[in-house]
């Protein structure tokens, strides 16, 4: 068995792969090692599965920004289709928060976007961290200038040192900040406000239909024997239960999805269709 | 902080201590094998410890493949991490001059009283030292990366032009991949493979260690002529004079820097050598088997991978890969680093600092049997080593994204080595150039962005206006008065005039 | 002479490669800027080292056939250990160096080849752990 985890170790998708394949280890009745196999957003490990036998014994976890953004700023000609994979299990949603450093003058959203001039960090191109902010300064008029950092941690050290304005992460990675009082939370950027920042309004609340997410789901090779696909989807139903897993979650910031593989293929193609009607909309470039 | 010594002496801990110190020794060793990949794998094997345990196990092989990472660098000129390559230059050098065992014998002791005095120092001041490192923006780092280059294209022996000519040709490289700011791919032929750019760790081995061993190919019996003889195994009297305060120097350097995320280490080691060259009575003998070469930045990059802890446990913050692994495992233990880990979880905190006394004395206790082994690895036939280093280095590539494509790679690189020692070219400033272009070119255009295109920018800001001040002071204003007084420039007063900035 | 030549070469082929890259300009660089503020170094360096002509270089001799062999030997390894696992191609790899690269005897080849296959699947599977591909235990 290998479950591929394609991005680094030690990052929020490889943290989330560990935790799932922890616990499915016991429904599966077998041990589920991980391998890091990163690269273009998950598409070197993605392809490397959608090419493997189609036996059950090759799995790995992909993300929505890899079928909703990617595409929006590459243009690859031999991306994956996720038509073509079999999604054997739903796994976590998470939020981007839009944050700045607690000395900052801007106490509030509003502030944020009335501000003459705003640097936000990004967690590199082509991310929901970048696609979200893009959006919702340039649906609010802001004059705002992109500063892509090589992922997650080096922007979060830029915004701790004040080297930037703002800055659109997950909660995992900001979250103790906030807590510690260096970082201030001003909107989450999905549909509902966020159960672990009950008082942070949403940017859609304040009226800007900004709605950006990063979903993960484990996929198998395309032509995986029925019987197979449904024991590696009860597995991983089985798993999400695990005790140690939802424990992770709290600890980690992360939510629940977990919904069928029709849903989740549909709300995929509706959000890409979305980014893509909405980058058009605003004259957005995310890539060249 | 006393209840962590309590926590370190407890009889597992001790244990798994020496556990994680081994084992990062052996993968230090093993060319390519590095600690995040090793950290990696063992993450599952964390699951089931207490967080105290499962962090000194795992920051003892970060700290180990250190100790480890030198034996190859000395013995084999296999520089597994970018801290490392400078060593290469003279540590190898004094390899073939049959001095492998001093060498080793002082990057030894110079890596224990390098990681010690960081210890020390990190107890003391990690939080004031914490916030100073957030004070680094866009704009110090381009400048830092800016002298960083200046040191690479003054490091070698050969000729000044091929030297530049080399550092250039790394730059090329580093710039394969998608563009920073943008996206947009750049020499990558449309391959998801080169997406993401080259590992340094690809470079490192292929320039090198490959490079070195097809370039032996074709000198066989030329190479078995010169075999080393066997010198003494450890450090005389006069390596440890001229060394001892390197190792001082070193410490310092190592510590302030390794704070820094984003090629600190590197920066560490590489200023330490100018350092020394600078410090040297006879700077000529530097790249002909210095052992000052050798102490000062094995020293530096030792004290720096303990400061980069700092960042790491009071901020957050992973300032590297193998950090951020480290990060990983302890979300995963429910023990998020970070501001608050001190007061919640001080056997964590206080447990894996003082921890690493006792591993760095470890280290050292092996390093001193390991030595005498790892030198008789030379008196094996080059028809012999050859097939099993390059089988290693494959294996140890292989690892970094178990991905065969980097295998290739490393060929291809290895033909490249092979080309560039046959038409003089060196490989150390190639795959410096390498780290730090992808430094300099992201950090200058992020700076460009922040400052809305002015570059007075790098001038208004206190820390970025001094380094550059240094800077221009040293690499332009003292060398350029001494051409004007002998009538000419030579590489090495590059190198002098280039230190300066850092002391 | 031939490393100038090479390096020029080497710029100028960058140069041309990266040219549709958008250059932008030094306050609002665009990808193609450093590539090109590099590619340009590299021409310059390689002219002066033509013309100046530094004598350090060695001439390539028939042994290059080896360690064009030596390269492609990887390379080959590479690109099979995917489809038959790692065991069989490590054995030939490493026969090939020491028989027709070492000029080794027959005995001290097939001892070390091996044994040494042995030990790096102790050592890098059932120890380390490193998901590379295998046939024995797989």
């Amino acid at each position: 068995m290998q479950f591929t985890v394609p991005f680094p170790p030690g990052g929020s998708t490889d943290l989330v792969g560990r935790a799932v394949a922890r616990a499915v280890e016991k429904p599966l009745g077998q041990s589920v090692p991980v391998a890091n196999k990163p690269g273009a957003n998950g598409a070197v490990g993605g392809k490397e599965v959608l090419a493997s036998a189609p036996d059950g014994y090759n799995i790995a976890l992909l993300v929505k920004s890899l079928f909703a953004i990617t595409p929006l700023a590459t243009k690859d000609q031999t991306a994956i289709d996720l038509d073509k994979l079999k999604i054997v299990g739903t796994l976590t949603t998470e939020d981007y928060v839009l944050v700045v450093n607690a000395s900052s003058p801007h106490a509030s959203l509003e502030d944020l976007l009335k501000a003459p001039s705003v640097k936000y960090a990004t967690t590199g191109v082509g991310t929901g961290a970048q696609l979200s902010q893009a959006l919702l300064f340039k649906s609010a008029g802001t004059n705002a200038t992109d500063v892509p950092f090589d992922g997650g941690a080096p922007a979060v050290t830029a915004l701790l040192g004040a080297q930037v304005d703002a800055l659109a992460a997950a909660p995992s990675e900001v979250m103790q900040h906030v807590k510690a009082g260096k970082l201030r939370p001003l909107a989450t950027f999905n549909e509902k406000r966020s159960s672990y920042l009950p008082d942070v309004p949403t940017v859609k609340e304040k009226g800007h239909d900004v709605v950006v997410d990063q979903r993960r789901f484990v996929v198998a090779p395309p032509g995986i024997p029925d019987a197979v696909a449904k024991k590696l989807a009860d597995s991983f139903t089985a798993a999400r239960k695990d005790a140690d897993y939802d424990k992770f979650l709290k600890d980690n910031f992360v939510e629940r999805w977990e919904v069928s593989e029709d849903e989740a293929r549909q709300h995929i193609k509706d959000a890409r269709a979305q980014y893509a009607a909405q980058v058009e909309k605003f004259g957005l470039r995310l890539g060249k | 902080m006393w209840s962590g010594f309590a926590v370190v002496f407890e009889p597992q801990n001790l244990l798994w201590c020496l556990l994680g110190v081994t084992l990062g020794m052996l993968v230090g060793v093993l060319p390519g094998l590095g600690p995040a990949a090793t950290i990696a794998i063992l993450l599952p094997i964390t699951y089931d410890l207490e967080p105290a345990p499962a962090i000194i196990l795992l920051a003892g092989i970060f700290y180990g493949a250190q100790y480890g990472g030198t034996i190859t660098s000395v013995l084999l000129r296999l520089p597994g991490e970018a801290s490392t390559v400078v060593t290469v230059l003279d540590g190898h050098e004094m390899a073939r001059q049959g001095r492998a065992g001093p060498a080793l014998g002082i990057a030894a002791i110079g890596s224990f009283i390098g990681g010690t005095a960081s210890i020390v120092l990190l107890s003391a001041v990690a939080p004031f030292v914490a916030d100073f490192a957030l004070k680094f923006g866009p704009a110090e780092y381009t400048v830092l990366a800016l002298i960083g280059i200046f040191l690479v294209a003054s490091l070698g022996n050969g000729t000044l032009v091929k030297g530049v000519a080399a550092a250039a040709a790394g730059l090329l490289l580093a710039t394969v991949g998608s563009d920073p700011m943008v996206g947009e791919p750049r020499f990558v032929f449309g391959s998801d493979q080169l997406a993401d750019g080259i590992d340094f760790v690809i470079v490192a081995m292929g320039l090198f260690g490959v490079g070195e061993i097809l370039y032996n190919l074709e000198h066989r019996q030329s190479a078995s002529a010169d075999v080393p003889a066997f010198g003494r195994a450890w450090p005389s009297r006069l390596d440890w004079l001229r060394s001892r305060l390197a190792i001082l120097r070193g410490s310092v350097v190592g510590f302030l820097l390794g704070v820094l995320p984003g090629g600190g280490a590197t920066m560490s080691s590489l200023v330490a050598y100018a350092v020394e060259k600078r410090f040297a009575a006879d700077p000529s003998r530097f790249g002909r088997g210095a052992i000052e070469g050798v102490a000062g930045p094995e020293t530096a990059n030792n004290a720096a991978a303990t400061s980069s802890f700092i960042p790491l446990l009071v901020l957050g913050l992973p300032a590297n890969a193998t950090m951020a692994v480290l990060y990983g495992a302890l979300m995963l233990q429910g023990v998020p680093p970070g501001p608050a880990l001190i007061d919640q979880h001080p056997d964590v905190f206080w447990g894996v600092i003082n921890s690493m006394y006792v591993g760095n004395l470890f280290l050292l206790l092996f390093s001193v049997p390991l030595i005498g082994l790892f030198v008789r690895l030379l008196k094996v036939r080059q028809s012999i080593l050859a097939p099993l280093t390059v089988l290693i280095t494959m294996i140890g590539v292989y690892s970094l994204r178990n991905n065969v494509f980097d295998m290739v790679l490393v060929a291809v690189l290895g033909l490249l080595g092979y080309g560039m020692k046959k038409l003089g070219f060196e490989p150390g400033p190639f795959v410096l150039a390498f780290v730090l272009g992808e430094l300099l070119e992201s950090a200058f255009r992020r700076s460009m962005r922040l400052f809305d295109g002015s570059l007075l920018g790098f001038v208004t800001r206190p820390i970025s206006a001094t380094l550059l001040a240094l800077f221009v002071i040293a690499v332009v204003a003292v060398p350029l008065l001494r051409v004007r007084r002998h009538g000419h420039l030579d590489r090495h007063e590059v190198g002098r005039g280039g230190r300066d900035d850092a002391s | 002479m031939i490393a100038g030549i090479v390096v020029a070469a080497l710029g100028l082929a960058a140069l041309v490669l990266g040219w549709g890259l958008g250059f932008g300009s030094l306050t609002d660089p665009g990808p193609g800027l450093w590539p090109a503020i590099v590619s340009v170094v590299l021409v310059v360096t390689g002219v002066v080292i033509a013309i100046r002509r530094p004598d350090d270089t060695e001439p390539f001799t028939r042994q290059v056939v080896a360690v064009l062999l030596a390269a492609a030997s990887l390379a080959g390894y590479a690109a099979v250990i995917e489809h038959v696992g790692f065991e069989i191609p490590t054995v030939v790899l490493l026969a090939l160096w020491l028989r027709l690269l070492g000029a080794e005897g027959w005995r001290v080849t097939a001892v070390v080849s091996v044994v040494a296959t042995a030990c790096a699947y102790g050592l890098f599977i059932s120890v380390l752990g490193v998901p590379l591909p295998h046939l024995i235990g797989a």
